[in-house]
């Protein structure tokens, strides 16, 4: 538990930086070499190691490198199961009511 | 005419089924401009997208028409989309929900719209989550999961972040 604390402090502090949330959502889609990360934010490979490497010790991201490339790719991290889901579905769709709600207000006939 | 500020009425959760969510609200408007907001592409453009931008790629509000919504997001794009099943003005609608981020895990939303006759309108959302034997039949059947699992994880995390 106290682990699992500590990761979780590690996750946050990681994704407190644009820029690593960035690299999450680019990983998102497909897994990506330093190089290719590095191009994409315009920054300098070592720059880039940098930031793979917080996300790496927080657990978001793994990598493995093959020859003389390293490969990111997202970490562990994953949906346990369907309540996970219903639990997005759910605060998303509150959200969207919530957005409804505000918009009849603001457009109510005076 | 004066309105009187209320409250924003808060949503009522109740879980009939594991595998069911149901969400009621009240709104301060008559049923037709609620349902009006639910089916006209240009006033859901204004609320769907949760503050985001919201492109609306198809809406075409009749039964097994389909509905295809793109929300950007500061932390990324994310496609919405399904078929409409059911479209009885104006107190009926049911369609089904289905997100890029979590394929194979379609959902029917059943959406009751009540005249409360005093000028405000209660609706009623159902949302039927697909069982996990059919879902696992899916999955099996060659869905890239574990991608998308992880890619939905992180947009929850995101958003806790805001």
């Amino acid at each position: 538990m106290v682990q699992y604390q500590a990761r979780l402090d590690n996750a946050f502090a990681a994704l407190s930086d644009p820029t690593r949330r960035g690299i999450l959502l680019r990983l998102g889609r497909e897994d990506a070499s330093i190089t290719e990360l590095a191009q994409k934010f315009g920054m300098t490979l070592t720059g880039m190691k940098k930031h793979v490497t917080v996300l790496e010790d927080a657990g978001l991201v793994t990598t493995q490198k093959v020859g003389r490339v390293r490969t990111a790719r997202l970490g562990p991290s994953k949906l346990k199961d369907e309540s996970d889901w219903i639990e997005t579905y759910r605060t998303m769709l509150n959200e969207r009511l919530d957005r409804l709600g505000d918009f009849l207000e603001r457009t109510k006939e005076k | 005419m004066t309105t009187t500020k209320q409250a924003p009425a808060k949503a009522t959760l109740t879980t009939p089924s594991d595998r069911e969510i149901r969400v009621e609200r009240i709104f301060n408007a008559p049923r037709d401009r609620v349902w009006s907001a639910f089916t006209d592409p240009e006033l859901v453009a204004q609320w769907w997208g949760r503050g985001n931008k919201l492109v609306i790629e198809r809406m075409e509000v009749e039964r097994g028409g389909h509905w295809r919504f793109v929300e950007h997001s500061p932390q990324g794009v994310h496609g919405f989309e399904g078929r409409f099943r059911e479209v009885t003005p104006p107190d009926r609608l049911v369609y089904t929900f289905e997100w890029d981020g979590m394929p194979g895990y379609p959902i029917v939303e059943t959406t009751i719209f009540e005249d409360l006759g005093d000028g405000r309108t209660k609706i009623v959302v159902t949302s039927l989550f697909y069982q996990t034997a059919e879902r696992d039949g899916m999955m099996q059947s060659g869905m890239e999961g574990g991608m998308n699992e992880s890619y939905a994880a992180l947009d929850r995390l995101l958003e806790r972040m805001e």
